[in-house]
């Protein structure tokens, strides 16, 4: 029997449209959510979106449907970002990362975590996200919000499992002193 | 209770948030908190940050949805529809090719060149006072089995390594 993601490699090989229409309807938010972790930054992530659409329409063939389609689009959209990254002066690629991901927010501009926070628990993370290491946030975004495994949030970023698991006790070392010292 | 041993549960608690806690190690960091107040706030505050992390919502620009499939269905009409890895087949069906044609080319040469070399050394058997046999121990030797191994080589090489990529 044919699986879902089968039926996705079929598809995007197939160009066929409505499979397309279903993915980004899907997928739009969280691939919005994860590129604004990657880049600390909301401008331009638009632009980002629909290049990883024409990507992953592009390199339809290299899916196979052996594995979830999640990780293989962030993988898309993660080296789009660094491409860009690299070509585009607007963003720093200075960083002391060993594959070079830095968020730089455009300077006077607000937050896009302090703009996004409906929580106050996010109100408090907020500022604590937008200052962390984008490689950390990275690392905890595809862990508990997109619920990756290890495994799978190695292939996306290109690190052996032990950096990525490290990445995200430091990414949660960094946030717990917001809510240390209650009880919730 | 020494902090080290609160150090050593709360790295159990980081393991077991990322997933990357073994069965035995998860039931005994369970009994721990069971016992252990410091750690199980470890724990609450760590769930806090994860439960902070899902109250963000993007605002996502309403006109990109409609963007992003209009570009894709522009693309999806201009370029053929991709078959499943057949490029790289046939990439490697080239390859393949060269390959076996770079060992037939290497074989008949160290045939041909052989029983040429038979013929010169066999003029030279007089004048150096070596025998038929001799003649033919040489070019088996230094002339035959050389050249039958680099062509073999050819084979057993990595295709990188012969220049065809």
């Amino acid at each position: 029997m044919e699986s879902d993601t089968q039926r996705i490699a079929l598809g995007l090989r197939q160009r066929d449209v409505a499979v397309l229409e279903t993915l980004v309807e899907q997928y739009q938010y969280r691939l919005v959510r994860y590129l604004v972790s990657l880049l600390g930054r909301r401008d331009g992530v638009d632009d980002f979106v629909q290049e990883t659409w024409l990507r992953v329409l592009e390199r339809a063939g290299s899916y196979d449907g052996h594995s979830r389609f999640e990780p293989w689009l962030f993988r898309v959209a993660r080296n789009i970002a660094l491409d860009a990254m690299r070509k585009r002066p607007m963003f720093s690629l200075d960083s002391n990362e060993e594959d070079g991901v830095r968020s730089s927010p455009a300077s006077g501009e607000p937050s896009p975590y302090t703009l996004a926070a409906r929580t106050e628990d996010a109100e408090r993370l907020a500022h604590s996200l937008q200052t962390l290491e984008p490689v950390y946030r990275e690392a905890l975004v595809l862990r508990f919000q997109e619920d990756l495994s290890l495994q799978e949030i190695s292939v996306i970023v290109g690190a052996p499992v032990s950096t990525v698991a490290s990445r995200i006790y430091r990414g949660l070392a960094t946030l717990r002193p917001q809510f240390e010292g209650e009880i919730a | 209770m020494n902090i080290d041993h609160h150090e050593g549960f709360q790295r159990m608690i980081d393991e077991s948030l990322a997933g990357a806690i073994s069965a035995e190690k998860e039931q005994s960091l369970r009994e721990h908190l069971s016992t252990c107040a410091t750690c199980r706030e470890y724990l609450s505050a760590s769930n806090r940050v994860i439960a902070g992390l899902s109250g963000f919502s993007f605002e996502v620009n309403p006109t990109l949805h409609a963007r992003v499939l209009a570009a894709l269905k522009l693309q999806a009409e201009q370029v053929p529809a991709a078959q499943p890895g057949r490029r790289r087949l046939m990439r490697q069906h080239n390859v393949q090719f060269k390959v076996w044609a770079a060992f037939a080319v290497a074989l008949s040469m160290s045939i041909v060149g052989s029983a040429l070399v038979y013929q010169v050394a066999k003029l030279l058997t007089v004048p150096m006072h070596f025998d038929t046999a001799q003649v033919q121990a040489g070019v088996l030797v230094f002339w035959l089995l050389p050249s039958f191994c680099s062509a073999l080589l050819l084979l057993a090489a990595p295709g990188e390594n012969r220049g065809i990529a």
